[in-house]
């Protein structure tokens, strides 16, 4: 499909570090893990000068974080429905 | 004429560029030239001490040609490290059009953050346009001819709105000076209305962002990295000089956090990412002047100077990309870490240094405007930005390492970027990690006195909670094959209103026209047969008022006439 361009050096594709199976579960455990740890941080601080209620609830920043990313992710799903044409459309 | 001084701020680069002709264009010496004059006026700069040099009289208004304070202090810092950045970046471009368009590009860009008054803003306002437009048009194609086009035009049309703002200004007040603008609790006039909607299209405002995304990813590979960080940032230094503290740049700001990052999940090419990425960052700064507390206009310097840097930075490694790959669409890319692994490295440090991981710049600068916010108590400004920053790890954070380096192998293996370019990106990294580690020092240049300590335990807690617990949604929305495949499209924003509504409009507006005259025409010629038909048949030899009458008739109507003046004289 795609044309090779003449910098390619090996085409050979080997997999490095980050592509093996293996490293990609220890890298989402690890990722997990951490998740957990921030989690259990809140019991270990008090934060001394919250600005709004919110802010001091556990996991606060945790959740809201998890919930804004997947928000924008299916906001942008729902504008690609209305605003996605070809990629040659303002060509023709 | 200057007083004490030889030239103004960077006017050693807009005048050096008449040197450039004297090297062969063949070899590196405009290249090092550039780089050359961008050191010189740094240290021209840093030599000239603060104050108002220059003052002239011009048709009765006075003109202060510089003045250089503590704002314009450090924008002049920054876009001077900009542009030594993007020159050794550029070392290896043969191509004097990019070289004199991009000095003189910054030059201009630097003298507009070191003037007085909105005249000699004006002048180097339309300089920066004149001069950036040539970064686009570098690229030598149908397509970056045609978004040049729209750039130039819109940009100057900004540049027509000062000068007419400046103008109506200085009826109103009898003043130029390039000062705050709206008096604390004041209504905005139409003078100062104007010059804020010029500053706005700079700014990238919502709905009149669209050049930023059309224009900079037509640009060429060295060209993008001038224009990040120049025109945007002259806005958002003009922002923060005429309008702190007006409180509907907070909800403006707040749209331009928002509404970009939901481009930016769709986007494929990933230079167009990186702009709606850009106009994004643009969006804290906003709000930052907005709240126009001490605490907030710091934190908008001092993110603009980090997000300079990091942008930069973000634009060199896609730029690098480019350059070898000749493309830096995602559909198209993927596994390069395994043959650009520097270029790898310094992507991920200054997606890192955007999504404001700790001991990184983003952090130190990003976390100043949204405790502004929380020191106002706003809280609905202080969601929107939280939900702004888990965007910017979407797609800054994630998207762009992710989708040119990892991801599924595209088989590509192209060569490692260019030494020049490692050694720009190296240095511009070291920038991110300095500024977020030392960053004491940048807080000394800031406007205003800083009692900040980014570092307690609660910012850095929350904001590592905020940060990877989006980077775990990415895994799980990787994993349940929830995360949108990258596209190749075209997704149309507020541009195609003047790409294909506009011209539609006037096309279809045209065939009304015609039409409509058409019919009006077509009728008035029946009407006008038929006049003359009737007209005809009264006429002619038999018609009622052509014939030849006889004597005697003529004299019974006499009668008649004479029998009712007679019967109307006796009523």
């Amino acid at each position: 499909m795609q044309t090779e361009p003449e910098s390619e050096e090996q085409a050979a594709p080997e997999t490095s570090w980050f592509e093996r199976p293996e490293n990609q579960f220890k890298m989402i455990v690890d990722l997990a893990v951490a998740c957990v740890l921030l989690l259990l941080a809140d019991f270990f601080y008090e934060n001394p000068h919250p600005h709004f209620a919110i802010e001091t609830t556990f996991g606060f920043q945790a959740w809201f974080g998890f919930v804004a990313f997947v928000g924008v992710v299916f906001l942008g799903r729902l504008l690609r429905l209305i605003v996605r044409r070809e990629e040659d459309y303002y060509d023709r | 004429m200057i007083g004490d001084f030889l030239l103004p701020p960077g006017w050693i680069m807009i005048v050096g560029v008449l040197l450039l002709p004297l090297f062969n264009r063949r070899g590196a010496g405009q290249a090092v030239a550039v780089l050359v004059l961008s050191v010189l006026s740094l240290v021209a700069f840093l030599l000239t001490p603060s104050g108002d040099y220059g003052q002239l009289e011009v048709f009765g208004a006075t003109l202060n040609v510089v003045r250089i304070d503590s704002l314009s202090r450090i924008f002049g810092v920054v876009f001077h490290l900009a542009a030594i950045l993007s020159a050794v970046y550029a070392l290896h471009v043969r191509d004097v059009r990019q070289h004199a368009a991009g000095v003189v590009y910054a030059g201009a860009a630097i003298g507009a953050c070191c003037v007085g008054d909105l005249m000699s803003l004006f002048v180097y306002w339309e300089l920066t346009a004149l001069s950036s437009v040539f970064l686009v048009w570098a690229s030598d194609s149908e397509r970056s001819y045609r978004s040049g086009m729209r750039y130039l035009i819109i940009q100057v049309g900004s540049g027509v709105l000062l000068l007419a703002g400046a103008i109506i200004r200085y009826v109103e007040t009898d003043s130029l000076a390039f000062e705050r603008f709206t008096p604390a609790g004041g209504t905005i006039s139409l003078g100062a209305l104007l010059i804020l909607l010029a500053f706005g299209i700079k700014c990238a405002f919502p709905l009149l962002h669209n050049w930023l995304q059309d224009s900079y990813p037509e640009a060429t590979v060295t060209g993008t990295v001038f224009l990040s960080a120049f025109t945007t940032k002259l806005a958002v230094y003009s922002l923060a000089r005429g309008f702190p503290g007006t409180e509907a740049l907070i909800w403006i700001g707040c749209a331009m956090t928002l509404f970009p990052i939901i481009y930016a999940v769709i986007e494929n090419d990933l230079r167009r990412v990186l702009a709606y990425s850009l106009n994004n960052q643009l969006g804290f700064m906003v709000v930052g002047v907005g709240i126009g507390t001490e605490l907030a206009i710091n934190g908008t310097v001092a993110h603009a100077f980090c997000h300079i840097i990091y942008k930069a930075l973000l634009f060199m490694t896609m730029g690098a990309v480019l350059y070898r790959v000749g493309t830096v669409k995602a559909t198209e890319l993927g596994g390069l870490h395994k043959s650009m692994p520097w270029t790898t490295g310094f992507c991920l440090i200054g997606a890192g240094a955007i999504s404001g991981f700790p001991l990184l710049s983003g952090f130190i600068s990003k976390s100043m405007i949204l405790s502004a916010a929380g020191e106002e108590h706003r809280l609905v400004v202080w969601l929107i930005l939280l939900v702004a920053s888990a965007g910017v790890m979407e797609h800054s954070g994630i998207k762009i390492p992710f989708f040119a380096f990892f991801a599924h192998d595209s088989g590509k293996r192209p060569r490692e970027a260019p030494l020049h370019m490692l050694i720009a990106m190296g240095a511009a990294a070291f920038l991110c990690v300095a500024l977020g580690v030392g960053y004491p020092l940048l807080y000394r240049w800031l406007p205003f006195p800083v009692d900040y300590h980014p570092y307690t335990v609660t910012h850095v807690v929350t904001q590592l909670q905020l940060l990877l617990f989006a980077a775990l949604a990415f895994v799980v929305l990787m994993k349940t094959h929830l995360y949108p495949a990258e596209q190749r499209s075209t997704n149309l924003d507020s541009d195609w209103v003047y790409r294909r509504a506009l011209p539609t409009l006037a096309h279809g507006g045209g065939i009304v026209v015609k039409s409509v005259v058409g019919t009006c025409r077509h009728a008035m010629m029946v009407i006008l047969v038929r006049v003359l038909s009737v007209a005809g048949s009264l006429f002619n030899e038999r018609g009622l008022l052509g014939r030849t009458w006889s004597t005697g008739v003529m004299t019974f109507w006499a009668g008649v006439l004479l029998a009712i003046c007679l019967v109307l004289y006796y009523l």
